[in-house]
């Protein structure tokens, strides 16, 4: 079994759409685990259906129970993220959940047990059918809630559950550089870079390529919407070589690629004037995972 | 001081390039201050290549604890308490991951032979700059690190000192912790969508968090004309107002790949200054204590 994770750092790089391409490419074989929990389009790339439907808990948040509450204010004084208050008219101090942390460093301060669990639904994770057969692992993590990480461990570890041993793993990993793309990367087998052409672009990949490169991971990259500024496709092969990682391939800034999307196709099937820098960059990260699967 | 936050729920459909130039709209006949809330990939400092440094760098720091072999006995009671899996207990050798620890505390008050002691562990750092009349905040995250919301909030609490009569916040991706701190105590929230798919899908639950936190919230429909998915339709559906629209041009595409402003443009800039009224009209007013 493989894993690529497809990162960016920056959003809208082009991750998923290369993704849900790549996992296209890799046909029966392949295990798409949408690891943008809190953003997860990796359903609409592969037209999924869903099969089935778990709950997500995330652990338990607190709460103080008004009338037990003596208004002490040790909690208040023991929360370090501000998220103690008093509340106005009354003696109690409440929890604001939006900064719970859920450390529970309150609960060992309070003298009457006032704080009480509770658990809340957070998400929901999802094992779907895409429209050509691919198999799907994907979660929506409740708007506001905290734990994205934990989710995407999660999802990865459903995949990894679900995966033949022949398998490839394709995580379409969320943007940035935090805790859940680096729950999306660890224990990984290739990083697939996806560098966005632009200033932002690859200053954002560049702070992923720092980071993988500490976490000692192998990785490949794609350039992707070339063609708008020289100077910044340019810059883009720099950085990468710089880095020490290896070009798959560059695809041009095509609107046409929409089409893509609005006609239940991935980037790896659609007609347009990138179709064929689209493919001649799967075959080469096909390439890369051929490799992985021979020294495995 | 009002404070707008700029959001959307997917990446790349114009967060940054709509608040860098809506700041400098604002910036013409106000005191402003754009604050980069995006703190794992923050870009808004890009588009103002000719800015300076105001101030110092400030270094974002949580307390972690260190154990002091000497007093450790092993006991284990750290290992139980800690709820984010950063400290591990073996044959009573307890081994801390700083890097996982939330700097909650709750470790070394339940300690009872005061075995840990906490030292500053750096997660980031804010600095201040100024490009012409605006202020800039930029909130930076160290590579590897996790603590996002931290340095979040070290940069709201040192965007407030700035004293600017508004300030508009370049917020994360997403809607989990990172996106829920940089919108929190916002008067507005403008998200900002692209005429797609999955823009209108991630657009939803960023309603929702808006919805949620109580926030007044409008739709820029950014990129408009790039594809055919019906964002106006989906903000009807949702009750949420429309409160401006930029076209799709490749000449636009392309200055945006080098975090150009198009302040030179008046099709821009007038309709940034209807964006900035229509949001400003709808922000919820503060009560003043």
């Amino acid at each position: 079994m493989i894993t690529v994770s497809v990162a960016s750092g920056k959003g809208g790089a082009g991750k998923t759409s290369i993704a849900a391409a790549l996992a296209a490419t890799l046909g029966a074989g392949c295990l798409f685990a949408d690891c943008d929990v809190d953003a997860a389009n990796g359903a609409i790339a592969l037209g999924a259906r869903i099969n089935i439907r778990e709950p997500y808990f995330a652990g338990p948040g607190y709460q103080i129970e008004p009338s037990a509450c003596t208004g002490c204010g040790r909690c208040h004084a023991a929360c370090r993220f501000g998220a103690i208050e008093p509340v106005a008219g009354s003696r109690a101090f409440r929890i604001i959940q939006e900064l719970c942390e859920r450390c529970g460093a309150c609960v060992d301060q309070c003298p009457t047990k006032a704080i009480t669990t509770f658990e809340k639904q957070a998400g929901e994770l999802f094992v779907s059918t895409g429209r050509t057969g691919t198999k799907l692992i994907h979660a929506e993590l409740e708007p506001g809630e905290d734990t994205s990480g934990k989710l995407v461990a999660l999802v990865r570890k459903r995949a990894a559950a679900l995966a033949l041993p022949e398998a490839t793993i394709v995580v379409d990993a969320p943007p940035g550089i935090g805790c859940p793309v680096i729950a999306s990367v660890t224990g990984c087998d290739l990083v697939l870079v996806v560098v966005e052409a632009s200033a932002s672009g690859i200053r954002d990949a560049g702070r992923l390529v720092e980071l993988i490169l500490s976490m000692k991971r192998q990785s490949v990259a794609i350039i992707n919407k070339t063609g708008l500024n020289a100077s910044m496709d340019e810059h883009a092969r720099r950085m990468l070589a710089e880095a020490g990682i290896p070009l798959a391939g560059e695809i041009p800034f095509d609107p046409a690629l929409r089409s893509a999307e609005e006609s239940n196709r991935t980037w790896a099937s659609v007609a347009c004037g990138s179709s064929d820098a689209v493919k001649a960059a799967l075959v080469n990260v096909m390439g890369v995972i051929t490799t992985l699967k021979e020294k495995s | 001081m009002t404070v707008l936050a700029v959001a959307s729920g997917k990446g790349g459909t114009g967060k940054t390039t709509v608040a860098a130039h809506l700041a400098s709209a604002s910036a013409r006949t106000r005191s402003t201050i754009l604050v980069d809330l995006d703190v794992e990939a923050p870009d808004a400092t890009g588009y103002f290549p000719a800015a300076h440094a105001t101030g110092d760098t400030e270094a974002v720091s949580v307390l972690v604890p260190e154990v002091v072999e000497s007093l450790c006995t092993g006991c284990g009671l750290c290992a139980r308490a800690c709820r984010f899996g950063a400290i591990l207990v073996i044959g009573g050798v307890v081994t801390i991951d700083q890097k996982v620890c939330k700097g909650c505390g709750r470790c070394v008050a339940v300690c009872p032979a005061k075995a840990l002691k906490e030292v500053k562990m750096n997660v980031g750092e804010t600095t201040r700059r100024s490009a012409d009349s605006l202020d800039l905040l930029e909130g930076r995250m160290a590579v590897g690190d996790i603590r996002s919301t931290v340095v979040i909030e070290a940069a709201k609490r040192r965007a407030a000192l700035a004293g600017a009569s508004l300030q508009i916040r370049d917020c994360p991706p997403g809607v989990s912790c990172p996106a829920t701190h940089a919108i929190e105590g916002a008067d507005y929230l403008i998200l900002i969508a692209e005429p797609t798919e999955f823009s209108i899908h991630d657009l939803g639950a960023a309603v929702k968090l808006g919805r949620e936190r109580g926030i007044p919230t409008g739709v820029v429909i950014n990129k408009d004309g790039f594809g055919t998915a019906d964002v106006a339709g989906f903000c009807a559906s949702e009750g949420v107002p429309v409160i401006g629209r930029i076209a799709f041009l490749r000449e636009r595409a392309a200055s945006g790949a080098t975090a150009t402003l198009w302040l030179q443009d008046p099709l821009i800039m007038d309709e940034m200054d209807r964006i900035l009224s229509r949001a400003l009209a709808g922000a919820r007013t503060r009560s003043v204590s």
